[in-house]
Order: structure tokens, then C-alpha cells, then sequence
């Protein structure tokens, strides 16, 4: 009925002549009744915060003890207010909610992740993660892979906000064969009627059918994706506006912090019982070249309140044990600091993973500070690792199906 | 005209013809002296931002190719919103009644063209202040620009440069992104290095990837980095050594005055900063500039295919075919690098208009902003108003989401930005009420989609109209969330 998932199938190539119009309001309130999270199989939700532009790992998880990283950051070096995870290693001193998590149990940290030969630039770099594949590339996202298992074993809801994120781009992890939703606000996803000297027109059906007619007539790919988003879109829109009105978050966020409002969102998205699997968003301004401690310290802080606010709300919500929030960065910064303070392009970085569903604790080994390759630290764990542990201790997702290759699991979570 | 009728047939130009059908053969080219011993003598002539060089070569390469598009309103209004940002119908006129050759020399003979009508439009910027003018002026003043540009190329490869030599307000100040944006203008369609050397010093670039901070004894990579892998060559044409020296010979130039080095417009070069030290980079040895680096990069085969393909995709299609990347390599090596000439041969090329070039981009939001007001009108209010509507598109303008620009593409379709778009279009022709560009279903596609439309939209069209007969605005709105309206 729904082709999305048929065509996309194909790869965005050939259409379909005479497949039939599919009617799709009549299962979007069907679906949210459905897919309420109890009544799925596992009902785990896995949400993704990507720290763009280069996290500096040093400086979030802090080997406060060594030497070496007192030498080589001279201006950059916290020294006053590292949070203690053991005689060895800190948080960040603005990361006072991840703090309580880890005393709660609930905060495992991956210590120097990455993969081998590091690729130095950003979009490389965020390919291979975005992709799990050295070779990075435009296929399918790593959670976009998870999607099409989901709909292979037949458990996907029947609209498009099982991938949800929060901006105005879908990012490539998501990419997939399913329908994925880049949301801003539930209250403006919808498309607005006509004003007609105070009266409002409807215009869903005849722009629908201009759609339609174009998915086939129009050029491909174009046509038919026009028509396929379209009808996501008005899908997920329909299916929304039966639960938005009675989210009230249960935490106060931040006000006047993009990651804030993106993770509302998502709790939003979440707490309305649509079914949502994967989310995504993105905290940008990474990438410190050169005055790098006010802004990273900014984001250290805007990070660590938007997520303390987050689970509080998710929990208040009764979802608190099932969600898992994962951070990742497409490399960690130069060991030694450059003459701007700031710090030029590195590679390996801590990982968190926050919530119930996780047994607290650090995982692998925190990489030399002496022993480096160019400047650069040796990473430690493979990030396909992580993501390997999650998708089978966490999603109950055949990892090495989905990451086409076998990665060691770690045992970063509850059962 | 229906869909059916108005795409062009598909029938492929014989194999052994060229896909633009050069009646000019790569080899009087040759012989002409633009390659080998002769061409130190044409890099004199290209030099400067003189179009004539440019105009003197355009021809007809178009006629008679069998998949190009024949309606001549179809192919006018093809390249008005390619080149520019939509139309009027009398500008679709006035370029129907020319050949091949005098359209593509209107498009790029801008210069010819008075813009005074613009700039005694547009507001005036509060340049003078600390903290120069307020970042939402700035973009509103932009998009009227595309607007209302008599010089509509000019503005477009504006928009271009910027999605490719990106800085962005996340670092770099307003009165510095108008300062860029100024630099892009006049150097439009120049030659690559002298613009690549001019980006090097410019305030919001040399902000936006530190190279402010690069200084002897403390190089910082950014710049250098992404100068190769983003600008020129492209990753896989340089090594990690090659980032590092290079960033050595980028130092030196610093930004005068005041430690708010985000509103500082003024860029200089202090010999105390600047290593005057031996760098190795890519097989040579000296004591390099950054304008060395520059005048090594851009001469590479690397860059001018990698640049040629960033403008062919900008203006035809995506995934050139390697014919067409190799023949305009060849053009911007032949003409010292000339960013027009290449432009030139693309409008000139039968792939221009071909099938396979028609509806196959996907508007930008910038675009489709910007031929939405062109087609309801604004005002001051109108023009923040859009500019800021373009956010939840996908693009906020001297915004981009980082140093790579807006991927683009299908990329700016999904179901998010899709009904951001359809209601924008609504907002603005409510906003329009009564100054429709047209008041039939049959003017309205004629203005707006080529009057190539389905069947479906028309009947749908017409029904509206039927339906609703006094309102104006909600027929307007109809046209501009149709399918066909979001491709150019």
C-alpha cells in the first residue's frame, strides 16, 4: 500500500508504472495506536548526539594526572574543578550532570575510540563514523541499516517518525530504505491551509494529487521523491497532530540552547507514542583551531544541561529506561595544543553512553599521551565496537549483519 | 502545452559526437595557441575581470541537437533560472526573441547592465559602527539583491562562491560576510587564482578558518586544510605533510586592529609573523607564500576538474558525464583559469538544454525564496521576513552548516523542508493578495512552470479556480506548491 519502502528498495531508480495511489490518512491514527512503545517487541529507543566539528577529548574526558597532558596543553589544561572518576581521570568541570549520572550508574565512557589509518578531515572522517565503513561513501547510514532490519522482521510503525531528527537535514546515519523524519517543531509540521478572506481551504488532497501525477511524469529521481516525501510528510503530520497537544515536559531546558530545544523536541517526538526507534541530533562548534577554551567550555555546559534535562524529562515520562543516549564525534583533537590555543585535528576520543539501560563505568583503555603517531593519540577501541555492543546488547539487532564485519562486544550494558 | 508534449525527446546524440556537438573541434582550439609554448601569451590575455575575452568566444552550439529542449519560452525561462533566479514573463519574451548565441551573451555580459535601479532599492547598511550591522540586515539585504538584480548571473555565482569559499556568521562577523559577499560579486566570473589569492586575505575567511591565528612558530592547519580538500584539488591529491607545511606559508596576514577580531574589516601583512622558514609541499622546496601555495594548487588537473564539476552541477545536472568535466578542465586550464569562460561553455553546451539538464535540480531554498518573491513581490518587511523563512528550508544565508556549504541536491528534500517550502509559498502569496503576476490558470503556468505542467495540476488548477474565484492569492499559492515548481 504504501510504496515508500518498495521503492526505495529499487534505489530511487525506477518507478513504478501503475502502482496504486496509496491512501495514507487512513492509517496514521491506526498506527500511533499501535505502535505505542509497550507494544513493540523491545520498544528501545536509541538517541544519537553528534558533537560536530571535532569534540577535543582531552579536555572532556581529562587524564588530570599525567604529566604529558599538563606539557602539552600550556594554555588549554584544566587544572581546577576536574570532576574525579578515579586517581587517573575527570569529567570536564562544566559536565556536572553527567557526573551525577556516572555516581548513579548510569554514564559508561569508552575511552579512546576510533578506527584505523584516521582520516584527518571532517567529512571524511564523519562519513566513516556516519556509515560504519572505512571507506565512508553515500549507502546507507549505520542506524539507517537498523531501520531496514526493523522493517525486514516487520516491526516498523507505518510512518515515517521511527527516524526523527531534529534540524532540517536527515543526517546520513539515518539514511535508509524506510522513511525518516527531519523535524523543527511539531506545532508547524503540517501544511497550512489556504486563507480565503478568513476562511480556511483545505488543500491536502489536490496537492496531493499534483504529486501523484508528477512521481511518474516528472524527471527521476525527482518525481518520485517529491511524491514519496510528500506523503511521509502529511502522514507523519496527521499522525501528530491526534497526540501534540499533551506533551508537557517534565524538566526545565535551557533556554536560548539549540541542543536544549533539539532534545525537547525529540522528547516531544518521543513521549507522543508514535513509535519513534533512532533519533538524531547535533551540537556544532567543535572545531576550536584557535581560542578554543571559552567556546568549548560554552559547549561543554550547553551539552551536559540539555542533557541532564532530558533524561529528567524522559523519565518523568516513564520512558527513562527506555532510551539510550550515545554521544560521538568524527575525531578528537591534536594532543599538543597549536599556537592559537586552540588545537588542530586529531583522532581518537572518549564516547558516552547515558541512561538506564547502561552499566556504568569506563570501558577500554585511555590511549598513551606519550606514545602518538604524528602528533596524534593511537586509538584504542574501534568505534564499531560501540556501535556493535549496542546494536546487539542494546537493540537486539544482528551486529555483524548490519556492520559487515565482526567487532568486539563490550559489555557496556544491562540485558 | 502537456508534460508529454513538452519533454524534449530523448534520443541520444550519435556516439561519436561530442554531447555538446562542438562545431569548434578541441583541435582549432589548439592550434589557436591555448595550450603548450602559446599558452604563457593567452594567461596574459585572461588576465583581469575584462568579459570580452569571454564574450568573444561564445557560440551557438545548440542548434539542431536532438534531446535539446525546441520551445524557445521553455528554453529562455530554462536559463533565467538557472543563470538567475527566475523570471518575469517579459523577461522570458525578450530572451525567446534571440538566438542561442545572444542569450548566453546577455546572461554573462552583465556588466553592460546598470544596477542602479537596485541600489537605490536597498536599504543602507550600517557599516560604521563597532559591531557593524545586525546579521539579519545583512541577509535580508542579500536576498532583495537576487531579487531585484538587473544582473541576475552576477548575483548567482555570488550565491555559488559562497556555497563553495564558505565562511559563515557562527565565526565570522556581519560586516565581514558583506565584505566576502562584495569580494564574490566583483570577482564573479575572475580568474580562479586571483580569487583564491583574494579569499586568502579576506577578513570573514581568514576568521572563519583562523588563519588570523596562524602565526610563525604557531601554525594553525585550518585553512591550509581546507584550501585542498574543499576549494581545490579535493582529498587524495595531498598528504598530511603537505597540510602542515603549506600552513607555515599561510602565515603573515593578520587582521588590523582591535581584539574583536570579528568586526574588523581590514586585513594586513606582518612580516614578524610570517615563516620565512623552507616548507616542503608537494615535491618542491622554498620559501613559499601563501600565495605560492595558491599559484601550485590551482594549475593542478585536480582543481580544475574538481571546480569544474562544483559549477557544471551548480547549473546543469548532477554527475557530469567525464567527457563534459574533461572539455571544461580544458577550457579553464587553456584560459588562465577563468571562471567565465567556463561558465561560458556550459551555457553554450547542448547538455545545457538537453532532457537531461531540464527540472533536474532541486531549487535551493535561496532559489526558491528568491523566484517566489520575484513572482508575489515584498517589501522591506517581506524581504526579513523571507529571509528568515529560510531556515527551516535548510539554508540560512551566510550561514552555511560548515566549511563543505549545503550539500544540496535531493538533499534539500525531505519531509520536513518539503512542507516548509509549500507553506512558505503560501505566506508569501498571501502576503501578496491582489498582486498576482497573472490571473489565469493558463498565465499563472505560463509565468511560474513553463506552461509544462500534468494534466492532473491543470485540471487541479482549474478546479480551484472554478471553485474559488475571488481568491487570487490561494490560486498563486496552488501554482507554487505544485511538484514542478520546487525543481529549476
Amino acid at each position: 500500500m504504501f510504496s515508500r519502502r518498495d521503492f526505495m528498495k529499487q534505489g530511487l531508480l525506477p518507478v513504478f508504472a501503475g502502482s496504486a495511489v496509496p491512501t495514507i490518512f487512513a492509517n496514521g491514527v491506526a498506527a500511533a495506536a499501535a505502535d505505542s512503545p509497550q507494544a513493540t517487541p523491545n520498544g528501545r529507543i536509541l538517541v544519537l548526539v553528534q558533537l560536530a566539528g571535532g569534540n577535543d577529548g582531552l579536555n572532556t574526558l581529562i587524564p588530570f594526572q599525567d604529566g604529558a597532558y599538563h606539557d602539552a596543553r600550556p594554555t588549554l589544561r584544566q587544572d581546577t574543578g576536574v570532576l574525579t572518576l578515579n586517581n587517573q581521570l575527570g569529567l570536564h568541570p562544566n559536565l556536572k550532570g553527567l557526573k551525577a549520572s556516572w555516581d548513579a550508574g548510569q554514564l559508561a565512557i569508552v575511552q579512546g575510540v576510533g578506527y584505523p589509518h584516521p582520516n584527518l578531515s571532517h567529512f571524511a572522517s564523519m562519513s566513516i563514523w556516519e556509515t560504519a565503513s572505512v571507506q565512508g561513501g553515500i549507502g546507507d547510514g549505520w542506524l539507517g541499516r537498523y531501520l531496514n532490519y526493523l522493517d525486514q522482521v516487520g516491526e516498523s510503525p507505518n510512518h515515517a517518525l521511527e527516524g526523527v531528527s531534529a534540524g532540517s537535514l536527515v543526517p546520513p546515519e539515518l539514511r535508509s530504505k524506510t522513511p525518516v523524519t527531519a523535524l523543527q517543531s511539531l506545532q508547524t509540521f503540517r501544511l497550512q491551509p489556504v486563507n480565503e478572506h478568513g476562511t480556511q481551504v483545505d488543500v491536502e488532497n489536490p496537492v496531493m494529487k499534483f504529486y501523484g501525477a508528477f512521481k511518474t511524469a516528472g524527471p527521476a529521481p525527482f518525481g518520485a521523491l517529491l511524491d514519496t516525501t510528500l506523503q511521509e510528510a502529511l502522514q507523519a503530520s496527521n499522525a501528530l497532530r491526534t497526540t501534540d497537544a499533551s506533551y508537557q515536559a517534565k524538566a526545565t531546558y535551557p533556554a536560548r540552547s539549540p541542543i536544549a530545544s533539539s532534545l525537547k523536541l525529540v522528547a516531544e517526538t518521543i513521549v507522543s507514542g508514535l513509535g519513534v526507534r533512532v533519533a538524531h541530533v547535533t551540537l556544532g562548534g567543535f572545531d576550536n583551531h584557535s581560542k578554543e577554551k571559552p567556546v568549548h567550555d560554552k559547549l561543554l555546559l550547553d551539552l551536559d544541561q540539555a542533557l541532564a534535562a532530558f533524561m529528567q524529562d524522559l523519565a518523568g515520562h516513564g520512558y527513562g529506561d527506555k532510551v539510550l543516549v550515545m554521544t560521538w564525534s568524527e575525531f578528537g583533537r591534536r594532543v599538543k595544543e597549536n599556537g592559537s590555543a586552540g588545537t588542530d585535528h586529531g583522532t581518537a576520543a572518549p564516547m558516552f553512553l547515558l541512561g538506564a539501560p547502561v552499566k556504568g563505568g569506563l570501558y577500554g583503555q585511555q590511549p598513551s599521551l606519550s606514545a602518538l603517531d604524528n602528533g596524534n593519540l593511537k586509538f584504542t577501541t574501534d568505534f564499531r565496537s560501540v556501535y556493535a555492543s549496542v546494536l546487539q546488547g542494546y537493540l537486539n539487532a544482528p551486529a555483524s549483519e548490519l556492520l559487515g564485519g565482526n567487532y568486539e562486544i563490550l559489555p557496556l550494558l544491562k540485558a | 502545452m502537456n508534460m508529454d508534449d513538452a519533454t524534449p525527446s530523448s534520443s541520444p546524440a550519435t556516439r561519436s559526437t561530442p554531447i555538446w556537438r562542438r562545431p569548434v573541434s578541441r583541435r582549432v582550439v589548439l592550434a589557436s595557441g591555448a595550450a603548450g609554448a602559446g599558452a604563457a601569451a593567452l594567461a596574459v590575455l585572461w588576465k583581469g575581470t575584462d568579459l570580452s575575452q569571454i564574450l568573444n568566444r561564445v557560440r551557438d552550439l545548440t542548434h539542431a541537437y536532438p534531446g535539446a529542449l525546441s520551445d524557445p519560452r521553455v528554453r529562455a525561462a530554462h536559463l533565467l533560472r538557472r543563470a538567475g533566479f527566475g523570471a518575469t514573463a517579459a523577461d522570458v519574451d525578450r530572451l525567446a526573441a534571440m538566438t542561442s548565441t545572444m542569450m548566453t551573451q546577455s546572461v554573462l555580459d552583465y556588466q553592460k547592465t546598470s544596477n542602479a535601479t537596485l541600489e537605490g532599492k536597498l536599504p543602507t547598511l550600517d557599516l560604521t559602527s563597532a559591531k557593524g550591522p545586525n546579521a539579519g540586515a545583512v541577509q535580508a539585504w542579500w536576498l532583495q539583491r537576487m531579487v531585484q538584480t538587473a544582473r541576475p548571473l552576477e548575483e548567482k555565482m555570488t550565491l555559488f562562491w559562497h556555497g563553495l569559499l564558505t565562511s559563515g556568521l557562527d565565526k565570522s562577523g556581519a560586516g565581514q560576510m558583506y565584505v566576502q559577499n562584495a569580494l564574490f560579486r566583483k570577482m564573479a566570473l575572475a580568474n580562479f587564482d586571483d580569487l583564491l589569492k583574494a579569499v586568502s586575505k579576506d577578513p570573514a575567511m581568514m576568521v572563519y578558518l583562523d588563519t588570523e591565528n596562524n602565526r610563525k612558530g604557531k601554525p594553525n592547519e585550518n585553512y591550509a586544510r581546507e584550501l585542498m580538500e574543499l576549494f581545490t584539488t579535493g582529498i587524495g591529491h595531498y598528504t598530511e605533510d603537505d597540510v602542515r607545511e603549506s600552513a607555515r606559508a599561510f602565515t603573515g596576514w593578520t587582521l588590523k586592529g582591535g581584539t574583536q577580531l570579528r568586526y574588523t574589516m581590514q586585513s594586513v601583512f606582518n612580516a614578524r609573523y610570517f615563516d620565512s622558514g623552507q616548507k616542503a609541499f608537494m615535491g618542491k622546496t622554498g620559501n613559499f607564500t601563501g600565495d605560492d601555495i595558491v599559484e601550485m594548487l590551482v594549475p593542478l588537473r585536480a582543481t580544475a576538474e574538481r571546480l569544474s564539476t562544483h559549477l557544471f552541477t551548480f547549473f546543469a545536472y548532477q554527475n557530469p558525464e567525464p567527457e563534459i568535466v574533461r572539455h571544461l578542465a580544458d577550457t579553464f586550464q587553456q584560459s588562465h583559469y577563468n571562471v567565465g569562460a567556463v561558465v561560458r561553455e556550459i551555457f553554450s553546451m547542448d547538455a545545457f538544454y538537453s532532457a537531461k539538464a531540464y527540472r533536474a535540480l532541486v531549487k535551493s531554498p535561496a532559489e526558491l525564496t528568491a523566484q517566489t518573491l520575484r513572482a508575489t513581490g515584498a517589501d522591506a518587511k517581506g524581504f526579513v521576513a523571507s529571509a528568515n523563512a529560510m531556515a527551516p528550508m535548510g539554508q540560512v544565508l551566510f550561514y552555511p552548516p560548515n566549511v563543505a556549504g549545503w550539500p544540496g541536491g535531493t538533499s534539500w528534500i525531505n519531509s520536513s523542508t518539503l512542507l516548509n517550502r509549500i507553506n512558505f509559498a503560501n505566506a508569501a502569496a498571501q502576503r501578496a493578495a491582489g498582486s498576482s503576476p497573472a490571473r489565469t490558470v493558463d498565465q499563472l503556468t505560463a509565468t511560474l512552470l513553463d506552461g509544462n505542467v500534468t494534466s492532473t495540476t491543470r485540471d487541479g488548477l482549474h478546479a480551484f479556480a472554478t471553485a474559488h474565484p475571488d481568491d487570487q492569492a490561494g490560486l498563486l499559492f496552488m501554482a507554487m506548491a505544485t511538484p514542478e515548481y520546487q525543481l529549476n
